[in-house]
């Protein structure tokens, strides 16, 4: 079942008892897309970025991947049952990054980039060695391979966490506000990598409060507000000529604090 | 090799460690030479009076003793007493210590030699494992490290989301913290023998006098395993759940299973948070190891209630203060380094 979108979402909705948190939510990503997803905060940017690799349950609706069902649920229970395996390998598609990185603390760099493709995929580990060694690299920190995140910066550490997100090869990255946690002299190096994924081809959703990242690489802006996706458009239609006046008076406040 | 080197460049140690080993460095010393000054058995006999020696002299060849000869010998001191029953009735000790022997029927000299045979009795000195310190301390470690991989099971199965296993756990928890282990282990013991029909000793070769105390070390091992479990659980638990939840939801987003997560990430990061707290427990299990004189097994304090009651000596309690002291401070010891080791990426 081929489909031209790598991501699919129908009627996503969660809600925490009487909460509602996210409103019938539609979403098509094709592959290579960049989407960065702003809003204020408590609008559920990051529980419906949590919902894709099921770390929050969702109430209903359905989820594809690559065209094929990942998830489907309705009134809080799972409708059709989706074979663990199948599951495990169209999670292991996407990736994710975290706002407060998430490293292993107790598992050096390295390590931590070689711990999944070995445990989980059951790599050899003399090719995950040399693969987690470029990746790595990639991210620029080929001299620290060998320190605990202990003793790692911030933005070191946030790279990393995109290196052991990457050395599962995934065709989705999922940016839960990567850069939140940030000093802001460390962004620069984080926002970097991102955009070197992004030219790579690497489909990407970020939730994001860098502006100026989500003009510069995003293919489309979501703008989330009270659950729903309020407008989305190219940066230019959204930061330029914004239609609703919740993004605008986000936009104001954002960007003539 | 490179691991060798560091330890032996003696530059390199910290003040505290050059302190530390130079204190045991010299204890050891002095204990070396009290060792190699401390007369052997023949030359503390022949300080014996003559009357005793021909005494003894006289036994020789028979097959019932009408002397009885206690030997015991501590490495840095030593102490023998020969009493005679019957019409030549009479007794004496020596104390043997650096080199010289000392009457020790009176005095000082007294008190000395029977601190060295109580210790000597205490500590289990020539007989098998199932004796004094040897049995306390076997019996302690061995629970705790049962107690332990029990309580990790309880602990996870604490944590299970499944209705059936978390009742399970929690009930088995708050049995075995709500009753107390005397009685625990007398159930272990008597009752459930008693109700399936066996006995403990007839697990074991009963034609030899230590089946029965094989026995009731396999059934005190596990009365206090199975108790050692549900406070250990609970404290794997709260080592667990002190674990940032990202850390898992991290492990989840890159395709580990549950077990992968807890066995790789969850469990290896609590250690060295469990470490402190079970040291506790080692310590309170070493205590509570003294309930199996209720079932006759010779530990420490069964040899000194023995002791006290046979021979009227109340200060037989003071050497067995000073014996769980010095296992305290060893096992912790053990467990401050072990702490250190295993939270090297903090």
């Amino acid at each position: 079942m081929e489909s031209k979108y790598i991501l699919e979402t129908e009627h996503v909705s969660k809600s925490f008892g009487e909460l509602e948190v996210l409103k019938d939510i539609n979403l098509q990503v094709e592959k290579g897309e960049v989407i960065c997803i702003i809003g204020p905060s408590g609008a559920g940017k990051s529980t419906y970025l949590r919902s894709l690799n099921q770390l929050e349950k969702i109430t209903s609706g359905k989820i594809f991947i690559k065209g094929n069902l990942f998830l489907h649920r309705e009134k809080n229970r799972t409708v059709e049952k989706i074979s663990a395996e199948k599951r495990r390998g169209l999670l292991l598609e996407m990736g994710m990054c975290f706002q407060r990185f998430n490293l292993f603390p107790h598992k050096t760099a390295l390590e931590n980039v070689m711990i999944a493709p070995i445990t989980v995929k059951k790599e050899k580990k003399e090719a995950v060695r040399r693969e987690a060694l470029e990746l790595l690299d990639r991210v620029g920190l080929a001299d620290k391979v060998d320190q605990y995140p202990s003793r790692l910066s911030g933005g070191q550490q946030q790279r990393v966490a995109i290196a052991r997100a990457l050395a599962m090869k995934p065709e989705i990255m999922l940016f839960d506000e990567p850069t939140s946690a940030l000093d802001p002299e460390l962004v620069g190096d984080v926002l970097q990598v991102m955009k070197d994924l992004a030219q790579d081809g690497m489909t990407m959703l970020c939730v994001t409060h860098e502006m100026g990242f989500a003009r510069e690489v995003a293919d489309r802006v979501l703008f989330m507000a009270d659950g729903i996706i309020a407008e989305e458009g190219t940066p230019d239609e959204i930061f330029l000529n914004p239609q609703n006046p919740r993004t605008q008076s986000f936009l104001k406040s954002i960007l003539n604090p | 090799m490179e691991v060798l080197k560091r330890i032996i460049d003696i530059r390199h140690w910290q003040h505290r460690t050059k302190i530390v080993v130079g204190v045991i460095f010299c204890v050891l010393a002095a204990a070396g030479i009290l060792a190699i000054l401390n007369p052997d058995r023949q030359a503390l006999m022949k300080e014996l009076s003559p009357e005793m020696q021909q005494l003894i002299a006289k036994d020789e060849g028979r097959s019932r003793k009408r002397v009885t000869v206690t030997y015991n010998n501590l490495a840095v001191i030593s102490y023998c007493s020969c009493s005679s029953s019957g019409a030549e009735e009479m007794s004496e000790r020596l104390v043997g210590f650096a080199g010289a022997v000392y009457h020790a029927d009176s005095g000082v000299a007294k008190l000395v030699g029977q601190m060295a045979n109580y210790t000597y009795r205490m500590l289990g000195c020539g007989e098998n494992i199932l004796h004094g310190a040897k049995l306390t301390i076997f019996l302690t470690v061995l629970t705790v490290i049962f107690g332990v991989i029990l309580g990790m099971f309880l602990a996870l199965g604490k944590m299970s989301k499944r209705r059936i296993i978390n009742r399970l756990s929690s009930a088995y928890i708050f049995f075995f913290r709500g009753t107390p282990l005397l009685i625990q282990l007398f159930v272990v013991y008597f009752t459930i023998p008693g109700v399936f029909g066996f006995a403990w000793r007839n697990l074991f070769d009963t034609s030899s006098t230590e089946a029965v105390y094989q026995g009731a070390f396999v059934a005190s091992l596990i009365a206090f395993s199975l108790n050692s479990a549900a406070y250990c659980a609970e404290i794997i638990r709260a080592a667990l759940q002190s674990i940032d939840k990202g850390q898992s939801e991290a492990a989840k987003a890159l395709g580990m299973s549950y077990a992968q997560t807890m066995g790789k990430i969850i469990i290896p990061q609590s250690i060295s948070r469990m470490i402190p707290p079970i040291c506790n427990e080692f310590i309170m299990v070493l205590k509570d190891v003294s309930l199996v004189f209720a079932i006759s097994l010779m530990d420490i304090t069964t040899v000194s209630k023995n002791i006290m009651t046979s021979e009227g000596s109340y200060l037989v309690f003071i050497p067995a203060l000073v014996i769980y002291l010095i296992i305290t401070a060893f096992f912790t010891c053990i467990y401050n380094a072990l702490e250190k080791k295993f939270s090297v990426y903090e």
